[in-house]
């Protein structure tokens, strides 16, 4: 039965890093799918999987895989993520925002730019990932507050919910 | 007093939102003015079923908590980890009893299924059951599910599937799925549906489809609903307290129907499941083992009322990859991050307190 499924190849830090920046699809995918299989521990890779998730689907998939069990990610890899909040792609700019969300206070000080996308992104699941992420992040400046009153008026249930939301936990 | 009103709100709409057989199917299926919602159900994916049974063995089970030694191919599964996995007796051969199943097999695609033996693998741990409750299917193709039960019906058996619709808020999108022995369930094609959530307070709405077990007298068989759920990791309370609500709203999708059975990646230990974990009467099969293959979480879970579904038997287990198929960590985790859990059901229709009412008969 289990003859044929050998062992994954085993990587290191250093080289999982290395191939899903710059190895092949294959090799990319490969990085990906280890990662994911060793939960919280690929937090040191949180940054490159949250880019990876606008790659081609096979290694977007698995690094979405790897970031869903990752938990909060890392104080040091929160100023890179908020950059990434600006990529061009959705997904890597997504995860970007839950994983700033994820950190709690600790990522306050990018409470801004999550406003920003509060306000102006186009995308209604950046719009209420970016609300979810204000409050968990207990966002207190006067751009935030304002930014969630507005959202919490919005015609999407689930936009009007989260800001709301956000309202009560940034005033706790 | 709000609140209530508000949850009562969504039970009604969720209860007239629902069903594609359920409380319009066939019941009432000339009402006319139900045939958009149930256009609406059908047109967030489509919903696709091909023909596929025999079962094998296996498991660390539980009666109720408390792991037992136990006969029949429950007892058998459990040996593969040296030698031969028993490849006989298929579905109700072992027992008489149903073996209902959840598994999140992470990442479920082509790349997968693509890997040299890993099919195999899943199509061996599927024949185990007689009806398995699939979360994380993510694929861009429409291959991977018909690709899978073609494995597992590769020895002969004759198992089938019902697939539901890409879910998700993102552009990452997941698929249900349910994997079941022919020779021993049945399906109401009729009832399948994705769970309508006005509200948005789900990322993947339940999938759910009803079955009945096969018998030689199907007015007394056991008929149930099934309710697939994965919940997104970040708003777990959130989604386990909606749960109760869809819960609640299934037990009164059709007047003869008592029997719910809600699983699937919870995202949730038994110790967090919320409104949904005070719902009165209300068993969930999982406790005090972890489900995660790194077996440091407590994610997956079987629940339904007590009351209710008294066919439940009380045996239960989590299907231990390595112990059960002799792989290693690592390849337990190429396989999946969680491992199966399961539950033993009756074949035969327990009184409850709706078992006076009549069950009419859409199954194929």
């Amino acid at each position: 039965m289990t003859e044929k499924l050998g062992e994954s190849q085993k990587m290191n830090s250093a080289e999982m890093l290395q191939k899903l920046k710059q190895g092949s699809v294959q090799e990319r995918t490969e990085a990906a799918e280890a990662l994911a299989r060793i939960g919280t521990d690929a937090a040191f890779a949180v940054t490159e999987l949250a880019e990876a998730c606008g790659d081609q689907p096979a290694v977007s998939e698995w690094a979405i895989a790897a970031l869903e069990e990752l938990g909060p990610p890392p104080t040091s890899a929160l100023s890179a993520l908020a950059e990434l909040t600006g990529s061009n792609n959705t997904l890597t700019t997504y995860w970007a925002i839950t994983l700033l969300g994820r950190a709690g206070p600790e990522a306050v000080s990018h409470q801004e730019i999550l406003a920003d996308m509060l306000e102006t992104s186009d995308d209604m699941s950046l719009k209420q990932k970016a609300a979810w992420s204000l409050g968990r992040i207990h966002a207190d400046s006067a751009r935030a507050m304002t930014a969630l009153k507005q959202a919490a008026l919005s015609g999407n249930a689930r936009l009007s919910r989260l800001s709301r939301q956000s309202l009560q936990q940034s005033q706790t | 007093m709000v609140l209530r009103k508000s949850r009562f709100s969504l039970l009604m709409w969720l209860l007239f939102s629902i069903s594609g057989g359920g409380i319009t199917g066939y019941l009432k299926p000339d009402i006319p003015v139900l045939g958009p919602m149930v256009a609406n159900l059908t047109s967030k994916g489509k919903t696709l079923a091909t023909q596929g049974g025999d079962l094998l063995n296996g498991q660390s089970p539980h009666a109720d908590g408390k792991p037992t030694a136990v006969a029949g191919r429950l007892a058998s599964a459990r040996q593969p980890a040296n030698g031969q996995p028993q490849t006989s007796a298929g579905g109700r051969q072992g027992n008489g009893n149903l073996l209902i199943a959840s598994f999140n097999i992470q990442v479920l695609g082509q790349s997968k299924i693509s890997k040299p033996g890993m099919k195999e693998l899943l199509a061996h741990v599927i024949r185990q059951f007689d009806l398995v409750a699939i979360q994380e299917v993510r694929a861009k193709e429409d291959n991977v599910i018909p690709e899978l039960v073609a494995a597992v019906n590769a020895n002969g058996s004759r198992f089938s599937f019902v697939i539901g619709p890409r879910l998700g808020r993102s552009h990452s999108k997941e698929q249900y799925a349910y994997v079941f022995n022919t020779n021993t369930i049945e399906h109401d094609p009729s009832s399948i549906g994705t769970v309508n959530d006005p509200n948005d307070l789900l990322h993947r709405e339940p999938f759910v489809t009803r079955f009945r077990a096969r018998t030689q007298s199907p007015s007394h068989a056991f008929t149930f609903w099934m309710v697939n759920i994965h919940t997104d990791p970040d708003e777990v309370p959130q989604e386990v307290d909606a749960l109760a609500d869809i819960f609640q709203v299934m037990q009164q999708a059709r007047a003869d129907e008592d029997d719910v059975i809600l699983l699937g990646d919870l995202n949730a230990s038994e110790k967090q499941l919320g409104r949904l974990g005070r719902i009165p009467g209300m068993r969930w099969t999982v406790r005090g083992v972890m489900t995660n293959t790194r077996q440091n979480k407590a994610y997956d879970n079987i629940l339904f009322q007590g009351q209710a579904t008294g066919e439940y038997t009380g045996r239960w287990g989590v299907y231990d990859l390595e112990g059960n198929l002799g792989l290693t960590r690592d390849q337990a985790l190429q396989v999946s991050d969680h491992l199966p859990i399961w539950a033993e059901f009756r074949v035969w229709e327990a009184p409850a307190l709706n078992s006076s009412v009549g069950r009419t008969s859409p199954y194929n």
